[in-house]
């Protein structure tokens, strides 16, 4: 079990680097994708809830320590926790949503959406400033819409790190 | 042994739930620990940034470029192979091109008003995510550059320093939800606090509801003791609509911000202010309207009638 944490953690990390390095670099309109909240929430719709949460909060801690995060630390930990917990829940048993791609894609960015918008209704009670609601409408949409778009094309690849790390014979 | 593996589950969803609470109160609380925690994220993501900087230039430009194709489509297609390499070198020169543009016009604004800065590159944008608007840049703590320092862009203020690691800078950009500053316009010196909005308009709220604002109107920045985080007389931006709604307490405006933020290549770190306030002395000039020639014909009647 370890030895899959310690796996699951170092592709996590790598994700992280590649959204912080690569994926920032290209100014893409209407706020580009967080390949690391994808990643994440794919893993999730593919795990038990108790793992997924525990990726969950891996992986809100990246993002807490990624310098544009305008939040305390601990806000995203907490929302990803939530999140994937939740997505772990609905797509465990649920072979419609989780055992085909469109499903999955359709789960992944709903929860993309639905996350980004938690995190402006907690932002605003912990009192981080997320713009005017134009804005804000605007960043999430367009963060959804890639998400819609990117996830089929890293679906595969990501389902396959997952049954790799996890030793699961169940790969989209 | 259901029972026993739910209750597992459960407990560790509570530890782990616990432990994110835990993290914000500290957070919130300002326990230094967890921003060196950021700080040393930040120490190691850099040299990946300014990688991925280096590498993806010339797909960057590639993209920007891609909406100018179709007119040049089959020239593009048969001189593609032979000038691969001739291309890829002149994107760079055009990246490079306009860097020096950028720098040139931040040193001009910045000897003009007498500032000491450090010039930077820009290695990331921020994810926006967070609905946050930051750019990291290539100099830290280093090269002089310290919290609470204010960034310059070519037309004007751009931002202010938030985070410093010994090789890059997080900065806050004027568009960020978060960003406040002091403003003066030039035109009445009135005073007011400006509020970025998320994109490259602002809101402006006056403080004195006595006197009036006009569109039109440019903002400098009023500056801070020190210096920090802002210098005065910065161009910050003018205003395109006013709010007179009736009933308000302070008059409010909309302020367009002068600097171009999808385009911020290079910025520059105002490290020490100036000894006097420059004023009024960095208002960009109106654009001048170019001069239409006018053509008079001067037409005199023929002596002899014509039949």
């Amino acid at each position: 079990m370890m030895r899959q944490f310690s796996l699951a953690l170092g592709q996590l990390f790598v994700v992280f680097i590649v959204q912080e390095a690569i994926v920032n670099q290209f100014r893409l309109p209407g706020g580009g994708f967080s390949l690391l909240l994808i990643f994440t929430l794919v893993w999730a719709v593919l795990s038990l809830p108790e793992i997924a949460a525990f990726i969950g909060f891996i992986s809100g801690l990246f993002m807490d320590l990624s310098q544009s995060s305008s939040g305390p630390i601990g806000h995203w930990t907490l929302l990803m926790i939530a999140a994937c917990y939740c997505v772990a829940y609905l797509g465990s048993g649920n072979d419609s949503l989780s055992g085909n791609p469109l499903g999955f894609t359709f789960l992944t960015t709903s929860a993309v959406f639905l996350v980004e918008l938690a995190f402006v209704a907690t932002g605003a009670l912990l009192g981080v400033g997320s713009g005017s609601f134009g804005q804000i409408l605007l960043t999430i949409l367009g963060v959804s819409i890639w998400s819609l778009v990117v996830t089929p094309i890293f679906l595969p690849l990501f389902s396959y790190l997952h049954s790799l790390t996890f030793n699961t014979r169940s790969v989209i | 042994m259901r029972r026993g593996g739910e209750g597992r589950s459960r407990l560790l969803l509570i530890i782990l739930i616990v432990t994110a609470l835990f993290l914000i109160t500290l957070d919130l609380r300002g326990v230094g620990l967890l921003e060196g925690a950021r700080q040393g994220t930040q120490t190691v993501l850099s040299p990946f940034q300014r990688a991925g900087s280096v590498v993806l230039t010339p797909f960057k430009n590639f993209f920007s470029d891609v909406t100018h194709l179709g007119r040049t489509q089959n020239q593009i297609e048969k001189l593609r192979s032979d000038n691969a390499i001739l291309r890829s070198k002149l994107l760079q020169r055009k990246n490079a091109d306009s860097q020096l543009a950028q720098l040139k016009n931040i040193l001009d604004l910045a000897g003009t008003a007498g500032y000491k800065i450090v010039n930077a590159r820009v290695i990331s944008q921020g994810s926006s995510q967070s609905f946050s608007q930051t750019v990291t840049i290539d100099s830290g703590s280093n090269a002089g550059i310290k919290k609470n320092m204010t960034v310059l862009s070519e037309f004007g203020l751009a931002g202010v320093v938030k985070e410093v690691s010994p090789n890059s800078a997080l900065i806050s950009l004027a568009t960020d939800p978060s960003f406040r500053i002091g403003i003066r316009i030039a035109r009445s010196q009135q005073i007011g606090i400006l509020s970025g909005r998320g994109n490259r308009s602002a809101s402006l709220q006056l403080i004195d509801n006595l006197t009036s604002i006009k569109v039109g109107d440019v903002l400098l920045s009023r500056g801070s003791i020190a210096n920090r985080p802002f210098v005065p007389g910065v161009p910050v931006g003018f205003v395109t609509a006013v709010d007179n709604s009736a009933g308000a307490i302070a008059q409010s405006a909309t302020v367009h911000l002068y600097t171009d933020f999808s385009s911020l290549g290079v910025v520059a770190i105002v490290i020490g202010g100036t000894a006097v306030n420059p004023g009024d002395a960095l208002v960009p000039a109106k654009p001048q309207p170019t001069p239409v020639p006018t053509v008079t014909i001067y037409v005199s009647p023929s002596p002899t009638p014509t039949k």
